[in-house]
C-alpha cells in the first residue's frame, strides 16, 4: 500500500488530536510514561503503523511512522513511540520473529552486557535463553516487550535479536535528562524467541535507533525554533519586541539553518530506508547532524527566552532536555561521526565523492 | 516551521544519476589529457576557457533552457549532478560560471525574443561570459544604495556612468548585467527600490575600463568596471525599466543556492580523506565523518531549493540560508581539518593537504562576503521567520 500525501496529513492530524485531548504530560519521579495517551493511540491503531497486516499491524509506510513518532516528540509525549514504531518492530520483522499485539509497548536495548545461548540448534529463528544486563534501556519498566541485541555464543559470528517479555523481570531505576526511563533489565537465563543476526543486519538494528533519535531531535528543535519566534515576537524589552534585534534575528536564523538542515537530511536518510538501501551510513550521518543541532538550537532557544525559560514552571524545558538526551541516546555525534568516517573510505582513498553522492 | 523555510524534497532521478557518471568518465579523461589539476575554489579562480568550450561541446551548459535557444531542455536535477561533479573534482570552471548559472536564466526569464536568441546559444556553447554588475564602491551591502546611472538619450539609448566593483573575471568576460538607477526612488523606507533597471552591457564597449582588484594572495580574479558615458543601445534594457530590484532578488535565488556555496572546500576535504584513509586515527576518522554529514545535509537542501527552482518557485529565504550555513561550512572545513592534523599551510608545501590548506584558506575570507554577506543573508531568513 502508498501512502499519499494526503493520507499522511490525516494520520498527523489524528495523532494531534489525540495529543490534544491529554494534557502535557510531565515525567516525574511518580510518573514514568503517559498511559492514557498510549492507550488512546494504540486504540486508534497508530501503534501498528508500519506494520504489515498480516503480522499483526495496521499497515502504511516507513514515512507513516515517521509522522507520527515526528508529532509526537514535537510534543513532547511520554510514550515509546520511536522505539517501538522506527526500531523494535521493523527489526523483529527482518529478523522473521514474530510480534507481540502492538497495543503493548515495545521498546529495543542495544546496549550492556547480554549473552544469548540457543535452546536448540540456533539455526534461525528459535527458542533461546538470555544472560545479563541490557542497560540504558528505553521505557525500560514501561514496554511490556524489548527487543535485545545481545552477543552470540562464542565462536559463531553476527548478534541476536531477542524479543523478551519483561513481566517478571527486575529493572532499575534510572532517567535521562527529560526524566524519561532509561533503566537495566536484568537477565538470568530468560528464555526468549530470538533469531541470529549476520554483522551487518545487527548493524541496521543499531542505525534504526539512531536514526529514530534524529527523527526526534528534527521534530523537536522544529518545534524549540517556532517557540523561539513566537517568543521573540511578544516578549518587549526597552519598548520593543526582542525580535526586532538584530542579535536576537541572529540567534533566530541560526537556529533556522539548523532545523532546516537537519530536517533535509533527515527527510533524506528516511526516504534511503524506505528504498531498502543499507541505511547505516545515512542513519549515521542524519545523527550525526542531528545532535549537532540539538546542542545549537536549545542552547540558543534558552538566551531568547531568558531567565523564564530556565524555569520548570516554563514549557521549553519539556524539548531542550529531550533534546540533550536524544543527542546521546543511540550513539552520539562522536560514535556516529567516526561510523560514517570509515563507512566513506570503504572504497578506498580517492572515493570520497561517489560515497557522498551514494549516501542519501 | 513557516512556509517560508519548508520545502518538498527533490525527487529522485534516473536521468541525472545517468549524466553524474558521464561527467566523471569526462573529468577523468581530462585529468589523464593533463588538462586541468584539481583547485580549491575553482569556480572563482579557475579560468579556463578551452574547458568552458568543451563542455558546451558535451551539453552540459544551458542544459535546462529551451532548445530553440541553444539549451538541452534536461532538468534541474541532472544540471544539479554535472554541477557538483565539476566542483567536486576542483575543474575550472570560472569562465561560464556566472552566465550558466544567473545570467542565461534571467536573459531567460526577463530577457527580450532578440537578446534571448542572440546571446544565449553562445553562453550554452561556451563560448560567452558574464559578469555581475551589481555592488559599486560605496554600496557594499546596502545594494539599492548604488549610484550607477543610466540616462536616456533623444534616440532611446541609454548613457551609463559609474563604477561596479567584486566584478568576478571581467578581464575574461564578455558582457555585464548592470543594475543601475534610471529613475529617482520613491517614499518610504523601500523607496529606494524604485527607479533601479538591469542594462545588459557589452564589456568591449567604448568608455569601459576594467582595472584589476587584487586579492590577498595577489590572485587577479576581482575587477573594478569603471562606465565613463558607455552608450548602451536601448534595446539592452534587460526585463522593465524601474523592476531592476524585483529582477535582482529573483537572480540572487539563483546565485545563492547551489552547490558552490558548500563545496568550495570540498578538494581540501578530499585531500583530508586520502590523508586519513592512509594514516588516519579514530579522531580524525570523526572530523571527517563530521563534515562529511554537514556537506550531505546541505546538499539535501540545494537539491530541494534546485527542484523548487526548477517548479518556478522563487525560495529566495531557503536560498539565502542555505548560503549562509554553507559558506559557514566552507571556512570550518580548514578550521575542523587543522584540529586533527599538524601540516603547514603554504602553496609551496611538498604535501598535497598542505597547498589544499593554503589554497583554502587564503580564498576563507571571501566565502561568507560575496553574494550577499552572512549578516544580510541571516536578516532575510530572520524576516523569513516574520521577525522583521
Amino acid at each position: 500500500m502508498t501512502t499519499t500525501a494526503s493520507d499522511r496529513d490525516l494520520v498527523v492530524e489524528t495523532v494531534r488530536d489525540i495529543l490534544g485531548a491529554h494534557e502535557p504530560f510531565v515525567l516525574d519521579a511518580g510518573t514514568a510514561w503517559d498511559a492514557p495517551l498510549w492507550a488512546d493511540l494504540a486504540a486508534a491503531g497508530l501503534t501498528g503503523v508500519g506494520v504489515p497486516e498480516e503480522a499483526g499491524g495496521s499497515g502504511g509506510e516507513t514515512g507513516d511512522a515517521v509522522a507520527i513518532t515526528a508529532t509526537l516528540a514535537a510534543g513532547a509525549a511520554a510514550v515509546p513511540v520511536a522505539e517501538h514504531l522506527l526500531v523494535a518492530a521493523p527489526a523483529l520483522l527482518a529478523a522473521g520473529l514474530e510480534l507481540p499485539d502492538p497495543a503493548e509497548p515495545l521498546t529495543v536495548a542495544t546496549g550492556g552486557v547480554v549473552h544469548a545461548e540457543p535452546v536448540d540448534d540456533g539455526d534461525g529463528p528459535g527458542r533461546w535463553t538470555l544472560t545479563g544486563t541490557a542497560a540504558e534501556v528505553p521505557w525500560a519498566g514501561v514496554a511490556r516487550h524489548v527487543a535485545v541485541l545481545a552477543a552470540a555464543p562464542a565462536g559463531i559470528e553476527g548478534e541476536v535479536l531477542a524479543l523478551v517479555d519483561t513481566s517478571g523481570l527486575a529493572t532499575t531505576e534510572a532517567r535521562n535528562l527529560a526524566g524519561e526511563p532509561r533503566g537495566s533489565l536484568v537477565l538470568g537465563g530468560t528464555p526468549a524467541a530470538a533469531a541470529l543476526l549476520p554483522p551487518a543486519a545487527a548493524a541496521q538494528v543499531r542505525a534504526r535507533l539512531a536514526l529514530a533519535r534524529a527523527v526526534q531531535i528534527s521534530a523537536a528543535a522544529e518545534q524549540v525554533l517556532a517557540w523561539t519566534v513566537t517568543y521573540a515576537g511578544e516578549r518587549q524589552q526597552f519598548g520593543r519586541p526582542l525580535g526586532k534585534f538584530q542579535a536576537i534575528q541572529t540567534h533566530a536564523a541560526v537556529m533556522a539553518g539548523e532545523v532546516t538542515a537537519t530536517a533535509a537530511l533527515v527527510d533524506a536518510a528516511v526516504q534511503a530506508l524506505d528504498r531498502g538501501a543499507d541505511p547505516v551510513a545515512a542513519a549515521a550521518a542524519a545523527k550525526v547532524r542531528a545532535g549537532a543541532a540539538a546542542s545549537t538550537v536549545a542552547a540558543l532557544a534558552h538566551q531568547v527566552h531568558g531567565a523564564i525559560g530556565f524555569t520548570q514552571e516554563h514549557r521549553l524545558h519539556h524539548l531542550t532536555r529531550r533534546l540533550w538526551s536524544w543527542r546521546d541516546e543511540g550513539g552520539n555525534e562522536r560514535t556516529w561521526a567516526e561510523v560514517l568516517g570509515v563507512a566513506l573510505l570503504t572504497g578506498g582513498p580517492d572515493d570520497l565523492w561517489p560515497a557522498l553522492t551514494r549516501v542519501v | 516551521m513557516t512556509s517560508s523555510l519548508t520545502l518538498a524534497p527533490a525527487p529522485s532521478s534516473e536521468a541525472a544519476e545517468n549524466v553524474r557518471a558521464e561527467v566523471r568518465e569526462f573529468l577523468a579523461a581530462e585529468r589523464d589529457a593533463g588538462t586541468f589539476t584539481t583547485h580549491v575554489d575553482t569556480w572563482l579562480s579557475g579560468v579556463d576557457p578551452a574547458f568552458s568550450r568543451r563542455l558546451g561541446e558535451r551539453g552540459w551548459l544551458g542544459m535546462t533552457w529551451p532548445e530553440e535557444y541553444g539549451g538541452h531542455e534536461r532538468t534541474a536535477m541532472e544540471r544539479y549532478a554535472v554541477t557538483e561533479e565539476l566542483l567536486a573534482a576542483g575543474a575550472p570552471v570560472a569562465a561560464h560560471w556566472i552566465a550558466d548559472r544567473q545570467s542565461g536564466p534571467n536573459l531567460l526569464r526577463y530577457g527580450t525574443e532578440e537578446q534571448r536568441r542572440a546571446i544565449l546559444p553562445r553562453i550554452a556553447a561556451g563560448e560567452c561570459f558574464f559578469v555581475i554588475g551589481m555592488s559599486e564602491p560605496d554600496s557594499g551591502s546596502d545594494l539599492a544604495s548604488i549610484r550607477t546611472k543610466a540616462t536616456r538619450t533623444d534616440g532611446g539609448d541609454w548613457v551609463v556612468n559609474g563604477a561596479k566593483v567584486w566584478t568576478s573575471n571581467a578581464h575574461h568576460s564578455h558582457y555585464a548585467i548592470v543594475l543601475v538607477r534610471t529613475g529617482p526612488p520613491g517614499e518610504g523606507p523601500r523607496g529606494r527600490h524604485q527607479g533601479l533597471s538591469q542594462l545588459l552591457v557589452d564589456l568591449s564597449s567604448p568608455g569601459i575600463a576594467i582595472n584589476p582588484i587584487r586579492i590577498l594572495d595577489g590572485g587577479h580574479h576581482f575587477n573594478e568596471v569603471v562606465f565613463d558615458d558607455v552608450l548602451v543601445p536601448g534595446d539592452m534594457l534587460l526585463g522593465e525599466e524601474g523592476a531592476g530590484w524585483h529582477q535582482v532578488t529573483a537572480e540572487l535565488a539563483f546565485e545563492r543556492s547551489g552547490p558552490e556555496r558548500f563545496l568550495s572546500t570540498y578538494p581540501l576535504l578530499a585531500e583530508f580523506a586520502r590523508r586519513v584513509a592512509d594514516a588516519g586515527d579514530a579522531a580524525a576518522l570523526a572530523c571527517l565523518g563530521r563534515l562529511s554529514a554537514r556537506l550531505l545535509a546541505l546538499r539535501q537542501l540545494s537539491l530541494r531549493i534546485a527542484a523548487a527552482l526548477d517548479r518556478g518557485e522563487l525560495p529566495d529565504v531557503p536560498a539565502a540560508l542555505v548560503k549562509d550555513v554553507g559558506t559557514t561550512f566552507e571556512a570550518d572545513v580548514v578550521a575542523e581539518i587543522r584540529g586533527v592534523v599538524d601540516v603547514p599551510a603554504s602553496l609551496d608545501s611538498p604535501d598535497p593537504l598542505g597547498r589544499a590548506l593554503a589554497e583554502a584558506q587564503l580564498h576563507a575570507p571571501g566565502y561568507t562576503l560575496r553574494g550577499g554577506t552572512n549578516e544580510i543573508l541571516k536578516g532575510i531568513v530572520a524576516r523569513g521567520l516574520g521577525l522583521r
